[in-house]
């Protein structure tokens, strides 16, 4: 009976600290789970912010090209024309009539080159707000810029100009990865030949811009990390979701094509 | 003979001390009555061990205390639970349950038998209770840091005492005849759940004084 009743007694003791042992479970599984999702909550915060001002520097970016081109022109092209005239319309001798009108004229198609260039420089002013009329657009504003430099033989086919949905943050990384490709071209590869397509399939945008250039070994930039231009390509793709494949070779050209979920 | 000190009494005494050291400028009204409920437990401690000494029958004390207790820990969980969703339909029910269930067996076996029954319906909804309020804690949007939150430490006591309580509340009856050292069986558990609900009870003050130094 006294074996009996311990027995009774232990088993009620084990089974009140089983239900004492629950809430301690709980306690400890409600903390957890709190501590979890306030470290989700703040992930979420960070890549937000991150994304925030990778588009911050993307913007400031754009801006800082559109005033490089402002410049190179303003020095390049109308500077050169308005000296031009300058100088013609210094030159004029009063006397001689027949000479003087020439001049005259010439300064006068001088000032008017002048203006046509200077409302195509108007026009890239408003290209930081191109992105608003699509990408489409940016991305043909870009190529007619690379166009007037004469430098390079094109071939374009842009399929986004009629696109009627936009992606504002996309279209500005977009129009931001054709910018630092084309620099990279500049700089680097020494090309004749530039091939730019674009299109959209199945909510996907395909941009590829392919150039026969120098090339290069794709996996060198990477591990030497020299590569800024590239190392900026790949974080801003990464940022939307999208893809980049590069494919060079050295002496044969590159290839880089982005395909990028959108709108 | 009165105890001044024992097990049971020791911990709710230490607990009002510290209620009137950290509740008593408190003006939220949940935490004045906590503090008149703890003034309230001490009494009828004592007042029951008078009782007991003078008449050997003291349960009607409790029988009495039980019915404070029930409406007490009803409205500091309602307490909880307004922040969350409206209470008023869910806590009128249960409270028309426990207290049906109390004076149908005050009626049945009369005032001097311990109204275990009663204990056992409120422990039972009380468990379901602090279960739906971490279930409603999980599911907010609001992250809580629990580790100085007042209220969810005063139900996390009444979860651990009521929830703790289950198995002898079950057996009463047969748990008294069976003794450990001094105390019978049921004893050792019940100072045993004392501790905890009062310890939890007086962090939950110490919390809520801190809660009420921030927001001033």
């Amino acid at each position: 009976m006294q074996s009996q009743t311990t027995q009774i007694a232990i088993l009620v003791g084990i089974s009140t600290l089983i239900f004492l042992l629950m809430p301690v479970f709980l306690i400890f599984y409600i903390k957890i789970s709190i501590k979890y999702r306030k470290n989700h909550i703040l992930e979420k915060t960070a890549i937000k912010q991150k994304f925030e001002s990778e588009m911050l520097q993307t913007r400031v970016e754009v801006q800082d090209q559109t005033m490089q081109s402002i410049a190179t022109e303003l020095h390049d092209n109308v500077g050169q024309l308005l000296s031009l005239t300058t100088l013609t319309l210094n030159s004029v001798n009063l006397n001689d009539g027949e000479k003087a009108r020439n001049k005259i004229d010439n300064s006068l198609a001088l000032v008017n080159k002048s203006i046509k260039e200077l409302r195509e420089l108007a026009k890239l002013l408003h290209g930081e707000q191109l992105v608003e009329n699509g990408i489409g657009h940016a991305i043909d504003q870009e190529i007619n810029w690379l166009n007037k430099a004469g430098s390079y033989k094109l071939k374009v086919n842009n399929q986004l100009i009629d696109l009627q949905i936009t992606s504002p943050n996309k279209d500005l990384i977009i129009l931001r990865l054709l910018q630092e490709i084309i620099n990279n071209i500049i700089k680097h590869a020494q090309a004749t030949y530039i091939q730019i397509d674009s299109h959209l399939a199945d909510h996907i945008l395909h941009l590829r811009v392919a150039e026969n250039g120098i090339g290069f070994n794709p996996e060198e930039p990477k591990s030497k990390k020299s590569g800024m231009g590239l190392n900026s390509i790949y974080k801003r793709i990464e940022m939307i979701n999208g893809k980049l494949i590069l494919n060079s070779t050295p002496g044969e050209g590159t290839s880089i094509s982005i395909e990028v979920p959108y709108p | 003979m009165i105890k001044i000190i024992d097990p049971v009494t020791s911990v709710e005494l230490v607990c009002l001390i510290i209620a009137i050291f950290f509740l008593s400028k408190d003006k939220q009204s949940f935490w004045t009555i906590t503090l008149a409920y703890l003034a309230f437990v001490c009494c009828t401690e004592y007042f029951g061990q008078y009782i007991g000494a003078k008449y050997k029958n003291n349960l009607w004390v409790y029988n009495v205390f039980v019915f404070f207790e029930a409406g007490f820990i009803s409205y500091g969980l309602y307490n909880c639970f307004k922040k969350y969703i409206n209470p008023k339909p869910i806590f009128l029910i249960s409270s028309i349950i426990i207290y049906t269930t109390y004076f149908a067996v005050f009626i049945k076996n009369g005032v001097f038998a311990f109204n275990s029954i009663t204990v056992s319906v409120m422990s039972v909804i009380f468990v379901l209770y602090c279960l739906y309020y971490y279930y409603l804690l999980l599911r907010d949007e609001h992250l809580l840091d629990i580790t100085y939150h007042s209220e969810f430490w005063w139900l996390t006591a009444v979860l651990f005492f009521y929830f703790g309580s289950t198995t002898s509340n079950l057996f009463f009856g047969l748990f008294k005849s069976i003794k450990i050292g001094p105390y019978p069986l049921t004893y050792a558990i019940y100072i045993l759940l004392n501790w905890i609900l009062y310890g939890l009870w007086a962090y939950s003050f110490i919390c809520r004084a801190k809660q009420r130094k921030l927001q001033s």
